[in-house]
């Protein structure tokens, strides 16, 4: 069985790679494929690098509040490709109510600054079905 | 039981006594505050001119909400300002570029023309404060030389600083994207400026809080700044600038973590190796040249979203080592860096803390109260080799260019927040409320709705900015473009002119971005979404 493939971006103009770079290297430890497309993505890059890659997840790691208003744009897309890839949304700013409030609008999972790798691991195994 | 060791993994022993100073000398390790080889502080009596400058990092939405903020700290005693800029507007961007869209004035001001600068030190005492900018020098410095010379004040009284990073930026901190020899010669060409026309500015401030706060250690912080502080120097000198000219002027902007004594340490290093390097390596004469003035930023990593009401502590911890270690400007990181660009009320507990720290403890009555420590003494020096066989070990790993362009310098970043991470996770680095102490989310309630107000985007800065655009002379910013271009493809010239003639007209930093990007062959606009400035 192919590893699972992981496809990790930052939206916008957010700067900070901290928390994409060690969710990168807690998932690659896990034996997961990481595409990962860095800083500077808008919502289309996003979807477009998800089809090239045959990403079964995408991650997004946010240090800024950008994230929140690239959401519905980003999910509209997926809609209308009609691609069934979770969105795994991870970082600083985000709190148990950003959490709750974008998992309702169709984010797979959300993670704020408390979150372990282990969590995080768990949770893209579980999304990509692999649990 | 596990060897002790320092945050920067220096084996430390139970306790430190005459036997580690056998053969140590005070005359050539310490000498005199305010001397040769500067260990001991840049300055003889720190205290007689009214301790460090105490400001905190400011900036949110346009100018004048930036400039508000300004005077309500000021109005409760901050001796000088720090302003840093938003996402767009460290990166060279406009606020109506599209990438800008969501992230105007969220994390920092949004400043792009002059009108900006106007607005940003409106009723602002220009001489008699200092002005700190964590902006892209260029730029920052002829914005404030245009509105000096608007208000009468000569260039030459302006104090404070600007930050230049230009070796690391693109890897760690704000893309410029702009090729390496560009962003040299921005630092070089603002620097040389300012030595002629500001000569009391530090526009050479070497930034080593942004390049390490990723998680590089205190070695690596130092080494790295070394290596950018000598380049830059080479630079300067190759340009026909004399190093007594601009010397005196250069300063680091430090991080400052949690390991108390080790940080102390890598200031006190840093002094004296800065002093040494000077003069023998660069001939330099003028003893102002030798003494760096050290500025520093508690660090923002060491902070953490749980229990933020702890992060004050770690604040006063972080100042209280930077006091003790003769630190001349400090910013202290405040409790809500998890969340947010500082609060108002974080603002003013960061402020007082420093205040606290200098009014009340007593720890800047005496010029270096810690020298002479067995331990202090032995780590200082320990700190000293450790950072100078590595900033031997970088200059023998290639030219910096090289070194920035094969992703070398982008690998010791990428290395170092894994560490922190993996130190983090598996206990190495303690932290209260993270990997110990922890509590139950529900539990964990003081000072999180502060820290968990949110800023919307100022979008009415796209609108505005448009509008500015259409009001401007359009032939005067287009010939000041053109010679923008023209100078920039001089690699002899000094850039700064241009940027002032054409800031003064009325271009945008997006647009001069553009146009020097241009002549240094790459695209305008990094992200292909606008038309070519000229």
């Amino acid at each position: 069985m192919r590893p699972i493939r992981v496809l990790i971006g930052i939206l916008g103009l957010d700067q900070h790679e901290v928390g994409a770079t060690v969710v990168a290297r807690a998932l690659r430890d896990a034996g997961m494929e990481v595409v990962y497309l860095g800083r500077f993505n808008l919502p289309a890059d996003i979807v477009k690098a998800a089809v090239e890659e045959g990403a079964d997840v995408i991650g997004l790691s946010c240090h800024s509040w950008e994230y929140l208003h690239y959401l519905d744009t980003l999910l509209g897309l997926l809609r209308e490709q009609e691609l069934d890839v979770p969105i795994v949304v991870g970082g600083s700013v985000v709190t148990a109510e950003d959490a709750r409030e974008i998992q309702d609008k169709g984010v797979a999972a959300a993670f704020g600054p408390t979150a372990d790798s282990a969590e995080i691991v768990a949770t893209v195994e579980r999304l990509a079905g692999r649990d | 039981m596990a060897q002790r060791c320092s945050q920067s993994r220096i084996p430390v022993k139970p306790v430190y006594g005459p036997a580690d100073m056998v053969g140590w000398s005070d005359e050539e390790r310490l000498g005199e505050p305010g001397a040769f080889p500067y260990t001991r502080g840049a300055r003889a009596h720190p205290e007689e001119r009214g301790g460090w400058i105490q400001r905190e990092l400011s900036g949110e939405g346009d100018a004048a909400r930036s400039n508000e903020q300004f005077k309500f700290l000021l109005s409760k005693g901050q001796t000088g300002i720090d302003v840093i800029g938003d996402t767009p507007t460290m990166g060279c961007l406009d606020p109506d570029h599209p990438f800008a869209e969501h992230a105007v004035g969220t994390q920092g001001v949004s400043l792009c023309c002059l009108d900006d600068y106007r607005e940003l030190y409106r009723d602002l005492p220009l001489d008699g404060i200092t002005l700190s900018h964590s902006l892209q020098p260029a730029f920052a410095v002829a914005g404030l030389y245009c509105v000096a010379g608007e208000r009468g004040i000569s260039p030459a009284v302006l104090r404070g600083s600007v930050l230049q990073v230009p070796y690391y930026c693109e890897d760690t901190g704000y893309a410029l994207h702009m090729p390496f020899d560009l962003r040299l010669r921005l630092a070089v060409d603002s620097i040389a400026f300012c030595s002629e026309q500001m000569p009391r500015f530090h526009a050479f401030l070497e930034d080593t809080y942004y390049i390490s706060d990723g998680g590089l250690d205190a070695i690596e912080e130092m080494s790295l700044g070394f290596v950018e502080i000598r380049g830059i120097v080479r630079a300067l000198l190759a340009r026909g600038v004399a190093i007594d000219s601009f010397a005196p002027r250069i300063a680091i902007l430090v991080n400052c973590r949690m390991d108390f004594f080790e940080e102390i340490a890598k200031i006190r290093a840093t002094r004296r190796l800065f002093a040494r390097m000077m003069r023998d390596d660069f001939g330099a004469r003028d003893a102002r040249s030798l003494a760096v003035n050290i500025a520093a930023h508690t660090s923002g990593l060491s902070l953490t979203a749980q229990q933020p009401a702890n992060n004050i502590v770690r604040g006063a911890t972080q100042a209280l080592a930077l006091a003790l270690a003769g630190a001349q400007a400090i910013e202290v990181s405040t409790f809500d860096e998890g969340f947010r660009i500082p609060s108002p009320e974080a603002h003013l507990v960061g402020l007082r803390t420093q205040q606290v720290i200098q009014l009340e403890s007593g720890a800047t009555r005496v010029a270096d109260p810690l020298g002479g420590s067995y331990y202090v003494e032995s780590l200082t020096d320990e700190m000293e080799k450790r950072i100078w066989e590595r900033v031997l070990h970088i200059e023998a790993a290639g030219e910096p260019r090289q070194l920035c362009e094969s992703g070398w310098f982008r690998r010791v970043f990428q290395e170092a927040m894994e560490r922190h991470a993996r130190e983090l996770g598996d206990g190495t680095l303690r932290k209260v409320g993270t990997n110990v102490h922890q509590v139950p989310d529900r539990e964990d309630v003081l000072l999180r709705d502060v820290a968990r107000e949110k800023i919307e985007p100022c979008r009415e800065r796209i609108a505005w900015l448009r509008e500015y655009r259409q009001r401007r002379d359009a032939g005067r910013v287009s010939a000041s473009l053109q010679a923008l271009h023209a100078s920039a493809e001089d690699r002899a010239s000094n850039l700064m002119p241009a940027i002032v003639e054409a800031t003064q007209v009325g271009a945008t930093m997006g647009e001069m971005s553009g146009v020097l990007r241009m002549a240094y062959g790459v695209p305008a606009d990094p992200f292909g979404m606008l038309e070519d400035p000229i």
